[in-house]
């Protein structure tokens, strides 16, 4: 089945998305970019440039460079957005004969749909580049304040672009869709979108089978473009004072200074305090003239503390005017790379006493909704397909106590697992498997989900026997746990089936404490694990010596004693440093001695060793069976 | 009476198989579609994975990039033949990672290029006479990696007017 493509057609960049395996994935353009700016020119030899292309010579081309048509698609000329906005766009207007818009691109005058088309087409042809396979259908999002006339001006450059434009979307429920909250039945979720030059708040409402919007609000002209030039005034400003000169008039400089107030912004975002560097910026009679300052969070907080303000201001004012208290609001909603900005999560957590939504990349989210509502309508994203996943790693308890994972927490089910340990003591007849589930290093910090013994296990020396125990989680989040004796083929299960009947809170506070507890149970993992590199040491180098009595010195197998002696002794204590030091003494004798009997034994052929599988072992060996 | 119940038995079971049948065969081919999706994927995966390998360091490589900028605008005020092999050296370094600048042209092309001024200049002035077009004169160089453009060179547009 041929893909729909999701496309975001925004005021300042585009993005598109397509869903892959019931999930959605942006495409990148043809130069590589996950956005594609919404700008379309017309070059000096009539030659046209879409996207990022486009930008790069707006500045050279300022009257046939067109950029935010999305402010005029659907509108009237006499409109006042139109009359506003054509105070601020470089490029020519006029009224069209039905009362609507035109702009002149290249000498020609064109409708805003169709200018749309020119990106929307570029999309499509890189999409298809991308994917190598031909797009015809699409999903395109639109401000949820647009009217009729603006959708349908959205779905003409749709078809202009040669796309069947399934549905328009509006752009806060795509946000909602790709979050997956079309399932949260009767919730009422916001949507604040803080983009490059609009701002946008939505309120809206799940029911059984629509998302409804409740209500809009926001201001057209405030953006992450307002943000930076706030940056790029103080910038002037304190060179202007370090120098005193004014450079607010140098286009280069500028520029310089943009690109470095874009980057501090960026940066501030997870540091508190970032250097501006810029050397050699600009110069007077008395030499060059260098840009050095601190620039903190704080200072730029408070550069920006008006916008912010204004913003959460307009959020109130819209959840209000659509009726709904704002503790009511049940889920909130980060779109637009400015919502990257502490600040503004701080402030939005506040308005509404929740940690809002930002896991989804805040410049995509809406394009992937758009790509997820195209899933839905060909059926890709089907609620038999969501896969759950396991809450918690699964595993069994091994030799010293330690916690073996055998399924790593957050694996989709279904799944099996497969992995074969070996006893801990020579004729072990039975092991015990002890299943838990938990994360902390240790068995008994974690939850036992049930336990069983296999025995029948054939006299034999430690670690040769092979156990081969698996699990098997299937679709419903049954547990099956099976341990087979290799040799003997005998086996022994057991089915769990509340798993995964955690509660939220459970899981919440298994977590935690695993995340609270991971160096003390480090700690102790490694205690375990010397101590049973240690023990299998004694245990190695005592067969060895016995199996090799006549022909090692006695010299050599007092010092053995002696060590092996040692060892097993601080065995004992809880001392890591003390085990690995007696372990490595042992170590090094009994190499030298199974070397020097090595050398001897050249001539003719030395007796194998046994095979040893995973070194983890039971420990216990129990006797009765479990049933 | 035996007869009669066997007889509804069967015609029973001559519905459910078909129906099963229908079941088997569309979970079945469900199956095959989520395997063949996987297949699929793991190999767009793997075509992905390597692009991104390719192009892994780029985030660091423009911070270097960024040092070299400085440089550059170093040497254009102060002439030392140290500062040179700083710069000659630090070329050689991205050269390793297969980045290189972008050659100068003589036409503005938006495919390697940003404009970021414009400026009008007499003609007689320009030393190309003769040639009608706008010149640029870069202000920032751009570099590709690996034939991809991953910064345009800034330039500044000369209006022949």
């Amino acid at each position: 089945m041929a893909k729909i493509l999701g496309i975001d057609l925004g005021t300042t960049n585009s993005a598109m998305a397509v869903v892959e395996i019931g999930q959605p994935r942006i495409l990148e353009n043809k130069e590589g970019m996950r956005t594609t700016p919404s700008i379309v020119a017309v070059g000096k030899n009539g030659e046209r440039y879409v996207g990022v292309t486009a930008k790069r010579q707006a500045v050279t081309n300022p009257r046939d460079t067109i950029y935010s048509v999305k402010r005029l698609i659907g509108r009237r000329f006499a409109d006042e957005e139109v009359q506003r906005d054509r105070k601020l766009l470089p490029y020519e207007i006029r009224e069209g004969k039905q009362g609507d818009v035109e702009v002149k691109l290249g000498g020609e005058w064109k409708k805003p749909a169709e200018i749309s088309a020119m990106i929307l087409q570029k999309l499509k042809a890189d999409a298809e580049d991308k994917l190598g396979e031909k797009i015809t259908e699409a999903i395109i999002t639109v401000p949820a304040y647009f009217d009729d006339s603006q959708r349908k001006a959205t779905k003409d450059a749709g078809e202009i672009a040669g796309l069947t434009v399934k549905r328009v979307i509006n752009e806060p429920t795509a946000a909602a869709l790709a979050y997956g909250f079309n399932k949260k039945k009767d919730e009422k979720i916001v949507v604040y979108d803080f983009g490059g030059g609009t701002f946008d708040v939505s309120v809206l409402e799940v029911s059984e089978d629509t998302i409804e919007v409740r209500g809009t609000g926001g201001d057209t002209h405030l953006g992450g473009d307002d943000i930076d030039q706030k940056i790029i005034h103080h910038f002037i400003d304190e060179f202007k004072k370090e120098s005193g000169m004014d450079v607010s008039k140098d286009q280069l400089v500028v520029q310089r200074l943009k690109d470095a107030a874009e980057k501090a912004k960026h940066e501030l975002s997870s540091t508190l305090q970032t250097e501006v560097n810029i050397p050699f910026l600009t110069a007077d009679s008395a030499g060059p003239k260098h840009f050095n300052i601190s620039f903190t969070r704080a200072k730029l907080e408070e550069l920006t503390r008006e916008l912010v303000d204004r913003s959460i201001k307009l959020t109130k004012e819209t959840v209000e005017s659509a009726g709904v208290k704002i503790s009511d609001i049940n889920e909130v909603v980060m779109v637009g790379g400015q919502t990257r900005m502490p600040l503004i999560v701080e402030e939005v957590k506040k308005l509404f006493g929740k940690e809002p939504h930002k896991d989804i990349n805040p410049d995509e989210v809406v394009a992937l909704g758009a790509a997820v509502q195209g899933g839905i309508m060909q059926g890709y994203i089907r609620d038999v397909l969501l896969l759950d996943v396991t809450p918690l790693s699964l595993g069994i308890e091994t030799l010293g106590q330690v916690f073996t994972k055998m399924i790593e927490k957050n694996t989709t089910v279904p799944v099996s697992k497969t992995q074969t340990f070996s006893t801990a003591a020579d004729n072990q007849p039975s092991v015990e498997i002890h299943i838990l589930q938990g994360e902390r290093a240790m068995a008994h910090d974690n939850k036992t989900l049930g336990r069983f013994i296999l025995d029948g296990i054939p006299p034999a020396p430690r670690g040769v026997p092979q156990v081969e125990v698996s699990f098997d989680i299937d679709a419903n989040g049954i547990l099956n746990v099976k341990a087979k004796d290799k040799a003997t083929n005998k086996e022994q299960s057991i089915r769990i089936e509340g798993s995964s009947g955690l509660s939220e809170d459970e899981k919440k506070r298994m977590t935690a404490d695993a995340e609270k507890h991971a160096a003390e149970d480090a700690k102790k993992k490694e205690l375990a694990e010397s101590r049973n590199l240690g023990e299998t040491l004694v245990y190695t180098t005592e067969k060895m010596v016995k199996e090799n009595d006549a022909k090692i010195k006695e010299e050599d197998k007092k010092e053995i004693n002696e060590k092996s002696e040692a060892l097993k002794n601080v065995l004992k204590l809880e001392n890591v440093e003390e085990i690995k030091k007696a372990t490595e003494e042992l170590s090094k004798v009994a190499q030298r001695v199974g070397g020097e009997l090595y050398k001897a034994a050249s001539a003719q052929n030395s007796s194998g060793e046994p095979k040893q599988e995973t070194p983890p072992a039971e420990e216990s060996p129990k006797e009765e069976p479990n049933k | 009476m035996d007869e009669e119940k066997k007889q509804t038995e069967d015609t029973k079971t001559d519905v459910l198989p078909a129906d099963t049948n229908d079941k088997a065969e569309e979970y079945l081919n469900n199956w095959k579609r989520e395997r063949a999706d996987f297949l699929n994927y793991k190999k767009d995966e793997f075509k992905r994975l390597s692009e991104f390998a390719k192009f892994a360091n780029e985030g660091v490589l423009m911070e270097v990039i960024e040092l070299m900028d400085d440089l550059e605008t170093a040497s254009k005020k102060i002439d030392d033949p140290g500062l040179a092999q700083i710069i000659k050296k630090l070329e050689e370094f991205l050269k390793k990672y297969d980045i290189e600048k972008i050659a100068a042209k003589k036409d503005f092309d938006p495919a390697l290029h940003e404009a970021v001024s414009t400026e009008a200049r007499p003609r007689q002035a320009e030393g190309e006479a003769g040639e009608g077009g706008d010149k640029i004169e870069e202000v920032r160089a751009g570099y590709k990696m690996h034939d991809k453009i991953i910064r345009p060179a800034r330039v500044k547009i000369i209006k022949n007017n």
